[in-house]
């Protein structure tokens, strides 16, 4: 085939996705639009009852809202590693995988920033986040990690659109010439005008640059913070150096592993193939493998801290952790994460994708219950005996859970079919 | 009059763009118009350093110091001591100044390119003539023709 031709031939291979919806993807659009419905009716319900329906109690006032929370930008990171940090290594394989992620990334930030909200239990009273006076002219407290998440929450939802949008940019010029009426009038809009002169792909080439170096460093910052919300505090389990870092990596892989599952279905259903090969998946299933046992390691060094801290409450605890009323979720959380990603050292099953499908389900799987045991059990059993009590959600709290996973993946199917699912710019610059 | 080259091969038209260049035709006279960065172009053409970094570092250094200030002087407007801390405590204000950074930085890069690729450019929503996949060279005419 001839240069120009296969210029078109991506250009038509990627557009393809945008063509009027089938009976499946319908399917799926009603499923999860059903699931986010059910999220905002069980949150009106709560809202209306009182915090009451769900299961948080004394001791345990942090439960799965937190843990979503956690999750959900746990899982927006790996999108900003593949985009900006792969980007800055000049990683060819990520220009298969960074507009998925990227969609991911600010996908998974919206659904992260509503559990604080359905958290406050007085949902109305949100603006008290912000950092304002009151009326008697005192300002917030600075020092509090839930402010810093504020901040660092808030700016990586914005550079992540920003980051996302810019991507978008030249190849929404593309799709302009593709449609007619009011849809081209929609993408000339979305494209500013872009043509691809010389002055724009200057500014264009070094704003992108920049952009990523601004990115760089929230993939290590922002769940550092959301870390820090736990170890600032004196909770036995919570108060450990080593969580930062423990939660960057843990972010990352699971956020990889969202990748995995989002990007196997769509380059079978789409026909991308040509785009996104076994190699690059196999590139993929190598960081996940990387933060995996990152992640394992972190799990023994948290033990052996404890062990080492000739203090009785942080001993207690990691054993409660592993043989106490949550035994059941740190040993799915150990099979999940360490043990099974294991596997990947073996090089034909990095390489097949049905096998790295299923295991991105058990990583998902894995860290979210993770999550749920780092917050739960060491609430569950601090310092003083009387004071100890067990959590389980309650239906309403399992509803909006599965509800957050409808908004988030009703929002990438309305993104399959509205915005180009790889970046066809670059595709064509390493053609 | 205006010149115009459309060549569909990327090597054709490298080498008609060297050929102008070699012509002494000035560089403000040469349009380009490509779907993709080709970066031999900007060797043919030698572009002047691109000025997006000077708003990433303007923007980066207001946001450091807005976090700064912002932390600092909240705090002493009400010199309230919470857990026995210090009123102005570093540590803590570094995180809000390096997010402000961040933010800063980007937004104002962002702005930025919009300003120094006069974008958005209302002509280009929908743009007479699209090129497709085509490289352009348009010359435009000298004062002697």
């Amino acid at each position: 085939m001839d240069k120009p031709d296969k210029l078109a031939q991506v250009e038509q291979d990627v557009l393809a996705a945008m063509k009027r919806p089938g009976i499946g993807y319908l399917a799926a659009l009603g499923c999860s639009a059903t699931l986010f419905l059910t999220l905002l009716g069980l949150w009106g319900y709560q809202m209306t009852t009182g915090m009451g329906v769900s299961g948080l109690m004394n001791p345990v006032g942090w439960g799965v809202y937190i843990t979503n929370f956690v999750f959900w930008v746990g899982i927006a990171h790996s999108g900003t590693l593949i985009s900006a940090v792969l980007f800055l290594f000049r990683a060819r394989f990520r220009s298969s995988f960074n507009r998925p992620a990227e969609a991911m990334t600010v996908f998974a930030l919206l659904v992260a920033g509503l559990f604080p909200l359905i958290h406050l239990g007085r949902t109305w009273k949100f603006y008290y986040l912000f950092p304002y006076p009151t009326q008697r002219m005192l300002w917030v407290n600075f020092r509090s990690p839930l402010i810093w998440d504020v901040f660092a929450v808030s700016t990586y939802l914005t550079v992540s659109v920003v980051f996302f949008y810019v991507g978008l940019i030249p190849d929404f010029a593309i799709a302009r010439r593709y449609k007619e009426g009011l849809a081209k009038r929609i993408y000339g809009v979305l494209s500013l005008g872009w043509t691809g002169t010389r002055r724009q792909w200057k500014n264009y080439n070094q704003l992108y640059l920049f952009l990523a170096a601004f990115a760089t460093p929230l993939v290590a910052s922002v769940h550092s913070v959301v870390s820090w919300d736990f170890a600032m505090s004196i909770i036995p389990g919570w108060h450990t150096t080593i969580f930062a870092p423990y939660f960057v990596a843990g972010a990352i892989f699971s956020g990889t592993a969202m990748v995995i599952t989002l990007v196997v279905p769509m380059r079978k259903i789409l026909g991308l193939d040509r785009y996104i090969t076994d190699d690059h998946f196999e590139s993929i299933a190598k960081i996940l493998l990387f933060t995996s046992l990152i992640v394992s390691y972190s799990y023994v060094v948290e033990f052996g801290l404890a062990a080492y801290s000739g203090n009785p409450f942080e001993m207690e605890q990691f054993r409660y952790r592993a043989l106490g009323d949550y035994t059941v979720m740190f040993w799915i959380m150990v099979v999940c994460n360490s043990l099974i990603p294991l596997t990947l050292f073996v090089r034909g099953l990095r390489r097949n994708v049905k096998y790295l499908f299923v295991l991105s389900l058990f990583v998902n799987v894995g860290m979210w219950v993770e999550r749920f045991v780092i917050i739960v059990s060491s609430l569950a059993r601090d310092f003083d005996p009387y004071a100890w009590g067990t959590y389980s959600p309650s239906f309403v709290e399992v509803g909006i859970t599965l509800g957050s996973f409808g908004l988030f993946f009703t929002a990438y199917l309305v993104f399959l079919k509205t915005l180009p699912v790889l970046s066809i710019t670059e595709i064509k610059e390493h053609l | 009059m205006e010149r115009r080259m459309i060549f569909q091969d990327r090597e054709e038209f490298l080498a008609a763009l060297r050929n102008l260049a070699r012509e002494g035709v000035p560089q403000e006279r040469i349009q380009v118009e490509t779907p993709f960065h080709v970066h031999e172009v900007d060797e043919i053409l030698p572009p002047k350093p691109a000025k997006v970094k000077n708003f990433a570092l303007v923007g980066a250094a207001s946001g450091t110091v807005t976090g700064f200030a912002f932390t600092i002087l909240t705090s002493l407007s009400w010199p309230l001591i919470v857990g026995g801390k210090p009123i102005i405590s570093l540590p803590p204000f570094v995180i809000i100044a390096f997010a402000l950074t961040i933010l800063f930085g980007a937004l104002s890069t962002f702005f930025g390119f919009l300003f120094l690729a006069r974008l958005p450019s209302v002509s280009g929503f929908v743009p007479k003539e699209e090129f497709g996949n085509a490289f352009v060279i348009t010359v435009e005419p000298g004062e002697t023709e």
